[in-house]
């Protein structure tokens, strides 16, 4: 974790943070701290609270208990909070019948950018996302992708202290997720904080100083990528592309396998240092047919929390 | 144009629903234009009233709703303004284009009766603040439900018996009744109406100017109060 500086109060801390909703869900308990320049990763699978505590720390969402602070402020309604926020929610939600630098303009000048500035960073940030050509389209027109890159350069405008954004490579090509990388990394730099929610293993592997695993809207693991990886060093991940069911049961119950789980029609399995993948196959013997593909490969983020959930994460699109 | 404020963000994204425009100017005109000219001058107080009353409660409603679908409503919520500030800035502007829309109407009025212009202020304080109050009805509906439909129906449900009450359908003799009936800004409306259109109301000019600046300022001012109870419910 990055130190603080000495002049002012950690850019974001949480303390007790719970929000409940009716049927039991929600997100409980949830103490995190954040440094300037530190960014930090947001994993776990679909409801497993990542939105709504990105939401509770983007202000955009009230706790039930416990206490967010911003440089210090507890007041999530204050607008000098809200201005040193960039927020990209999981809608990327606009004003479909206005134009994309319409929107841009709008949500600028809101953060109290004056008109010169605002025309400097917009014309630099839609060159930038790629979306200059289409800045006088109107928004309802535009792709997924170029909404979430219009969320994201809005976010990025009044250049905050804390970015907070939900699965921001979704929907990007692989390009555009290269430039957002290195552009966070620059940030991060530059000290800005940033909290990203997202199953993106490699993204958060290549970016986040520090990982929170979520599960069942409960905290269940957070450390530093290096040392949580270290948990997985020496194993491998087994994925069987499988035809229809097998047993699950009698590979759990081969010693080498750390853990097993179906996504789909993909099994994922963790096998201890050393062990040998032809087990799995030999225990599958008979019913080899029903494997369609098999990939090894060494072990990731979504590997430690599949080893310490039994749930694999879901699979981003790249 | 590039919009800056909530207000002229509202102004440029109802420039730019090109159709919505059209339909919308026309609409007041196709149906005031004959009542105006044809009916008597209480029928045609009677449905001018519903008309901006329905105008004002129904355009916040299904804009606040949709917006609440996509996301934008929990855009607002991380933008550095108090949702009071917004909500004000909001609805004043949808409520300044429903005025918009109804002027025409009332301009209307204004010529086949030029010898009622002692009505006039009354008539357009009182349109006001009936449309502020129809947009509020209409953004605190929107916090009912997820479907535009059934907002459509919340806003309905306590309108029109809010419009009998008001003595708009039939003249109200009871004393109870006709207290509540000035504790509504909808009788305000209908009293200047009826003025404007040559008929007989119950109210003086002065009085009825009164009673639609008393609304219009306690409309303004609720409105602020319930920013975080509209844009801050999930």
């Amino acid at each position: 974790m990055k130190a603080d500086t000495a002049s002012e109060p950690s850019p974001l801390a949480a303390t007790g943070l719970t929000r409940t909703y009716r049927g039991g869900k929600g997100v409980f308990d949830i103490t995190l701290k954040l440094a300037a320049g530190e960014v930090m990763g947001l994993m776990g699978p679909n409801g497993s609270g990542k939105t709504t505590l990105l939401h509770m720390l983007a202000t955009a969402a009230t706790p039930t208990a416990g206490q967010v602070r911003w440089f210090g402020n507890t007041n999530p309604r204050d607008p000098s909070v809200r201005r040193r926020l960039g927020v990209m929610l999981d809608q990327p939600a606009h004003f479909d019948k206005m134009t994309g630098y319409q929107n841009a303009w709008f949500f600028a000048h809101q953060f109290g950018l004056s008109d010169q500035l605002a025309r400097d960073r917009l014309d630099e940030l839609f060159r930038w996302s790629g979306l200059w050509d289409a800045r006088e389209q109107l928004v309802g027109e535009y792709s997924l992708g170029m909404k979430r890159k219009l969320n994201l350069l809005e976010a990025l405008v009044h250049r905050p202290s804390i970015l907070l954004l939900d699965e921001p490579t979704l929907a990007l090509d692989y390009r555009a997720e290269l430039d957002l990388i290195e552009r966070l990394q620059l940030l991060s730099l530059t000290g800005t904080a940033v909290v990203l929610a997202t199953n993106d293993v490699h993204l958060a592997e290549r970016l986040c100083d520090h990982v929170i695993f979520l599960h069942d809207g409960r905290l269940i693991r957070e450390g530093h990528v290096p040392e949580l990886l270290t948990e997985v060093a020496g194993s491998k991940e087994v994925q069987l592309q499988v035809t229809s069911p097998i047993a699950l049961e009698s590979l759990r119950a081969l010693p080498a396998v750390q853990a097993a789980n179906v996504e789909g029609d993909t099994v994922h399995i963790i096998l201890a240092r050393g062990a040998n993948p032809a087990q799995v196959l030999a225990v599958l013997n008979g019913t080899a047919d029903m494997v369609s593909n098999m990939r090894v490969r060494r072990p990731n983020l979504g590997d430690v929390f599949l080893k310490l959930t039994g749930v694999a994460l879901p699979a981003v699109d790249r | 144009m590039l919009p800056g404020t909530i207000w002229q963000r509202e102004l440029v994204e109802f420039a730019q629903r090109r159709r919505a425009l059209v339909i919308k100017l026309a609409f007041p005109l196709v149906f005031g234009i004959p009542l105006v000219i044809a009916a008597p001058p209480l029928y045609a107080a009677v449905t001018l009233t519903m008309l901006i009353a329905i105008i004002g409660a129904l355009g916040a409603g299904a804009v606040l709703s949709r917006e609440r679908l996509s996301g934008l409503t929990l855009r607002y919520r991380t933008l550095p303004v108090t949702p009071g500030r917004l909500l004000i800035e909001r609805l004043s502007t949808s409520a300044v284009i429903d005025l918009m829309q109804v002027m025409p109407v009332l301009l209307f009025v204004a010529l086949r009766h030029p010898s009622e212009f002692a009505w006039w202020p009354a008539l357009v304080l009182s349109t006001a603040a009936v449309l502020l109050i129809g947009n509020l009805m209409g953004a605190v509906a929107s916090t009912l439900s997820d479907s535009p439909g059934e907002v459509m129906l919340y806003v309905f449900i306590p309108l029109l018996p809010l419009l009998y009450l008001s003595g708009v359908f039939t003249p109200l003799t009871q004393p109870a009744l006709l207290v509540v009936s000035r504790l509504l800004p909808f009788s305000y409306l209908h009293e200047s109406l009826l003025g404007a259109l040559g008929g007989q109301p119950n109210l003086l000019p002065w009085e009825t100017m009164l009673g639609g600046f008393g609304f219009l300022v306690g409309a303004a001012g609720l409105t602020g109060r319930l920013g975080r109870r509209v844009l801050e419910s999930d």
